[in-house]
Formats: structure tokens, sequence, C-alpha cells
């Protein structure tokens, strides 16, 4: 179909046509506001926003452009605006008496720009003395704009895939495909670390199923080796549903309507499977739209575990059997929003990498208050602004790593990963090398029989040569 | 001039109180009505209570928030302070009360509320100086944003007049009359302007993540009400 290039990022022809947008608009935020749960919200920020200028402090972006149209609360206001003046009686009669405000195209197109130069990383929420969520309004404006046609391409074409579709996964991986790939990092396993470990495809009543973001199937080869050799030491009962391998969920970052299908597709999986678990790869925001499952699934949905906290509570039950030598080389660690901002997964993958690498580091600032990679809300798949996101959006990443003076970046989030490597590369920071946490967590487990690998194996394994 | 100031503090007083304290429990109770329907709507009713909690406070009383901007943020910290005890906690006011309702409860010393009646003044200056001196705040600001301090201040600066005629140029009662006019006008504005959120603040950290809690089915039903549920992605 016919992309053109009106935003910044590509998107359909039927997002650029102009006719009507404005009522469609308001339209679409009706049916949001009538179905979902950001009325009362919306509704109290619209009220108190104080306009204080604290946001502005806490966004990489707005500390790299400095323009007014990138402080949070500058952005907020345009959706808050169409709020006040379309869905509050004051509003209304304002209007009414004086005229004033009109939603327009050119509004529109402003919104279209300014809600995806944030990655709704959410930094900015816990700087607000009244409590107005940015990332919250992000999210849900793209929403808005989704229902009239304004999506990234990029996005668009993967949700399409992976909802419509024959592949039925986001990157069009048919499941011969998958089958021969799970093969060859078999052999792989076998090759360098003398162990057969099996990728156990569609077994009924596993414990586990494995949701990985599906691209780490033709990008992050050490991770998924490193997955499954967890699995592996620990005698977990686990499998892969050729009915659906895919973690991946992009409605998180445009359309609320998107995400709710996808995670259907994964409980449904699940149930097929008679599964008892969702077991998330490392990706955070697979991780937190699985967080959503009971949301969608209901209260006996399946329980949902992400990959870290799996390999932590193992390595602290003593299972993970570890090789005496640690990683030698300085390791520092990027928290990806999507888990870590709510404070949920933050201290696990600190604790594993403390007890396997000799020198690790943190940035600073992190955790709860860390900087985005800038990569975040789905950003990073957008090809075309790949200049916007290692420039402005991941210049601060990028000045953290370097302080670090780290070798070896590990996130596990695959968004991160790619985002962490492209700005590596275009921040002459050549040097560093971003992995997964299981990526380096396989090199230190301990099989029990000689491998040809210690724990100062660089990461560039014969898998990695395979990589794209 | 006396039966404007009993008119200012008699049946104006009474009316703009009760306009603001109505139109605050009605936001409250409006608020607290959509929250509870929210949670009901929600499909996961795991909210986090307990940070929710903890965020709510950590800025009703912010004291840990100093360390960001601590210039402003400590000219917000005595501004609020200022502004919430001495109307309540003022010996003359307390007086006041005690003859209308006979009611009454232990005052501030006068010195210790002339203090903060400065302070106050001092603070929404310094306010709407800093304001207008960032840059990012300057483009974000409307005109009640640099209003409301300053008008704030009004009935603070009156009441330093009116208790110390030794700096009143003017004569007691006009100044007295700008005293009640102003605090009677700003009650008005209270449940029309942000100042509501002397009574919202508590609630914006659970609304805020109340709206994260999304129902079951509200996707579907977007869907359906745009009439989109079988339209090809």
């Amino acid at each position: 179909m016919a992309t053109a290039q009106k935003y910044s990022y590509n998107v359909e022809a039927r997002g650029l046509e102009s006719r009507d947008k404005p009522r469609r608009f308001l339209q679409a935020f009706a049916a949001v506001l009538q179905h979902g749960n950001y009325g009362v919200a919306l509704d109290t920020f619209a009220r108190l926003s104080a306009k204080c200028g604290r946001c502005a402090a806490s966004c990489q972006l707005y500390e790299a452009t400095g323009a007014p149209e990138d402080i949070p609360c500058h952005r907020s206001e345009l959706l808050l605006k169409i709020y006040r003046r379309y869905f509050t009686q004051s509003g209304l009669l304002k209007a009414r008496l004086w005229g004033g405000f009109t939603l327009t195209d050119a509004y529109i197109d402003e919104m279209a720009e300014a809600y995806y130069r944030c990655t709704a990383c959410r930094r900015c929420k816990a700087n607000c003395p009244v409590g107005i969520d940015h990332g919250l309004i992000t999210h849900l404006s793209r929403w808005v704009l989704a229902e009239i046609d304004v999506i990234p391409r990029a996005l668009l074409v993967s949700v399409r895939e992976q909802l419509e579709g024959a592949t039925k996964n986001t990157s069009a991986i048919p499941v011969p495909a998958l089958k021969d790939t799970c093969e060859f990092l078999e052999e792989e396993l076998q090759d360098i670390y003398n162990v057969e470990i099996k990728y156990p495809f569609d077994v009924e009543g596993a414990e586990y199923v494995f949701f990985p973001a599906v691209s780490d199937y033709l990008m992050e080869a050490d991770t998924l080796m490193g997955n499954a050799a967890v699995m592996h030491v620990t005698d977990a009962s686990w499998t892969i549903g050729t009915g659906n391998y895919d973690g991946i969920n992009y409605g998180l970052f445009y359309s609320d309507r998107m995400m709710e299908r996808i995670v259907h597709n994964v409980i449904a999986e699940v149930r097929r499977l008679k599964g008892r678990k969702i077991l998330i790869g490392e990706c955070g925001h697979a991780t937190r739209s699985a967080w959503y499952v009971p949301a969608f699934g209901g209260p006996d949905a399946p329980p949902v575990v992400n990959c870290l906290e799996y390999a932590h509570r193992m390595l602290e039950a003593g299972r993970i059997p570890l090789k005496p030598e640690l990683i030698p080389e300085r390791v520092t660690y990027h928290d990806p929003c999507n888990i870590a901002r709510s404070g949920r997964i933050v201290e696990q993958p600190r604790e594993i990498l403390k007890a396997i690498c000799a020198d690790y580091v943190e940035m600073t600032p992190n955790r709860t208050e860390n900087y985005c990679c800038g990569g975040g809300g789905g950003t990073v798949s957008i090809d075309e602004i790949r200049e916007f996101r290692t420039g402005p959006l991941g210049k601060r990443k990028a000045e953290q790593i370097r302080d670090t003076g780290a070798h070896i970046v590990i996130s596990p989030c695959a968004n991160c990963k790619k985002q962490l490597r492209e700005l590596c590369q275009d921040n002459d920071l050549e040097d560093v090398e971003v992995l997964g946490l299981h990526d380096l967590l396989l090199r230190v487990i301990d099989f029990g029989v000689p491998t040809s690998v210690g724990a100062a194996a660089p990461g560039q394994s014969e898998a990695a040569d395979w990589r794209g | 001039m006396d039966a404007w100031l009993q008119w200012a503090k008699g049946p104006l007083f009474w009316t703009a109180l009760a306009f603001m304290l109505v139109g605050l429990m009605r936001h409250l109770g409006l608020t607290l009505w959509e929250t509870v329907r929210a949670y009901r709507r929600a499909g996961d009713k795991s909210v986090p209570i307990g940070q929710v909690l903890g965020t709510t406070l950590n800025w009703l009383f912010p004291i840990q928030r100093l360390r960001n901007r601590w210039f402003y943020s400590l000219t917000t910290f005595v501004f609020h302070i200022g502004v919430i005890l001495v109307p309540l906690f003022l010996a003359g006011h307390i007086k006041l009360w005690e003859g209308a309702l006979g009611i009454s409860w232990p005052a501030l010393s006068n010195p210790l509320a002339t203090t903060l009646t400065l302070m106050v003044v001092a603070a929404s200056i310094a306010l709407v100086l800093q304001r207008a001196a960032a840059s990012d705040s300057r483009i974000l600001s409307r005109f009640q944003d640099y209003a409301l301090p300053l008008f704030i201040a009004v009935p603070f600066v009156s009441g330093f007049l009116v208790m110390h005629p030794a700096w009143n140029p003017l004569s007691r009662d006009p100044v007295l009359l700008v005293h009640i006019l102003s605090a009677d006008l700003l009650m008005l504005l209270v449940p029309m302007t942000k100042l509501s959120h002397m009574t919202l603040l508590p609630i914006t950290q659970l609304v805020s993540q109340l709206a994260w809690h999304f129902p079951q089915d509200a996707g579907q039903r977007v869907g359906v009400t745009l009439g989109k549920e079988n339209e090809p992605i």
C-alpha cells in the first residue's frame, strides 16, 4: 500500500486523507471515554494541571532539544484542551458563549507528530505534583489517532500480520522456519556447550508456555539459547506453541483495541495447550502487555511470569549451577521502562548480574528513575526516525553508557537492545556490546561437561554471526 | 462603608463559603463516584494500593521533593504552609467564628501569623517571578497561572495592613473591605480553577493508576460503537 511522508514517520494512504478527521477524532474519543477508564483521570488532569514545568526537568527529549513542544505538560495539553472543550459542561458552555478553540486537521497533525516524539516512558510522571501521567495521555492519544488511521506504518503492518496474516506473528516467521531455527540453536548448544538441550514444541500440559519477542528467533540467538539453558538446568516443564509463539504486542503502543485482541490470542494458545503459565522472554513491552492478561482474560486467566523472574527465583534456590569464573568485562544494566518504571522488575536482574559478573556497575540514574533507551513506545520499529532516536531522544542514554565505561550493556528487552545497538553505532560507542541477560547467563552456567568456551568468551558466538 | 463591610463579612462571606464547600464536595463526590465506577469496571482489580498511598503521601508532604529545583520547590512549600495555616488559625479569625457559631480552636500567636503572612506575600511574588523566568514554565503558563498567586496575596497584604496600622498608609476600613472582598472572591474561584486541588490532590494518584486498569472488553466495545468490529486492520 502507498505510503507518504506527511509526518516524520510513514503512515498508510488512508491515514493521510484529511476528509472529516476532526469529527471522526471526536467520535472515537467519545467512544473511548464511554467504554474505557480514562475519563476520570482526564477530568482530574484537565482540572488540576498546574503548568509548573517540573516535568520538563525530567524529560530526556526536552533536555536535548529545548523545544517547547517537547515539554511533557505542553504535549498533554493538546489532548486535555480537546477534552475540556468538547467533553466538559463548562467547555461546551464557553464554546457556545464565546466560540474559541475548534479542532482542526492542522491540530490533529500537530498531535500526530507530538505523541510519536514521546516514548511514553513515564519518567515525568514521578515529577508531577498533581499526578498527571503524561505517558498515559500519550498512550490514549495514540489510540484515538489510530481510530482515524494515523498509525506509524511499521507498527500497523506488524499487528496486521500478527492478527490477520498467515504466520500470526509480527516477524512473519512460518512454523517450519521457526522449527529450523530452533534445530539450529540446539546444534549450537551441542557444538559450543557440549550439551543436549531441546526446544519442546506443542507439549500439552506444560507448566510454562513460552512467548519471547518473536524477533528473537531472527536476532537474538544467544538470548534464546540462554532461555533454553535455564529451563534445561532447572528441569522445567515448558513448551513453545506452534499456534502462537509471539510475545510482541504493538497494540500497547497504539491501540487498546488491538492490544486486547493480541492478549486474547496468547491466552487462547495457552488454553489450547492446556498450559498453566505464560512465560515471557526478554522483552519489556511484551511483559507489560502480558501483565494485562488478568485485565482482559479475567480472574481465571493463566498467571504471567517473566523469564528474569524465573531465572532469579531459580538462582536463589540454587538450581542454576554456575561455573566458578565470573564474567570479567565491565557490565552495566539498562532498565527497560516497561518493566522497571512500575518497580516490578528492578532488583531481580541486578541480583543475577551481581552473582555472575566480576565488575558490575550501575548507570545513573537507574531503576524506576532510569532514562528511556530512546526507542520506547514502539518508536524503535520506525526505521525512518532513526536519526531522531539515536540523536536527541537517545543522547542522554548514550552519555549514561559512556560514563559507566562498561564494555557490555545488558538490557533484557528486544526493543531496547535494537535501539541501544543503533545508539552505540551512531554515538561513537562502537566498543560497547549490547546483550540480553540470558546471553551472559549462558556463558557461566555449569552444564557439568567441558565446553569450548569460558566466561570470558566474546559475545560473538557462531550463532551471533548467523544473526540477521 | 459600614454597610459594605457588614455585607462582605455577612451574606457575601457565607455565600462564598457555601459555594466553595459545595463546589469542592461536588468535585470530590463526582471524582470518587467515577473512581469507584472505574474500579468496578476494571478487568484486573489488583491495584498496587501501597504504592499509590506512598506516592500520594509523598506529594501531600513533599519534603523529599525539595531536591528537584530546590528554590522553586521551597517557595511553593513556604507558600502552601502560610496559605493553609493563617486563614484557619489566626486568632482574629477564630474570634469571628466564635462570635458567629460559638466554636473555637487553638490559634497561632500573632507574631507567628505575621511572619507566615509576610512569607506568603514574598512567596507568591517569587512564584510568579520564577514562573516567568524559567523558559519551560513560561511557555506553559496561562493567564490564571500568573493571576492566581498574585490574587491570593491580596487578602494577605490587606490583612497585614489591618493588623499593623502603623504600616497602613490608608484608613482601616477600606483596607479591611478589600481584605474581606478579595477573600470572598477567592473562595468563589476555588472550585472553578486549579485551586480545587485542595480537595482533589489526595485522590489524583489513585485516579491516575486506575486509568491503566482497563475494563475487560473496552477495546471490543469501542470497536462495536465505531462500527469497526469487522473492519480489516
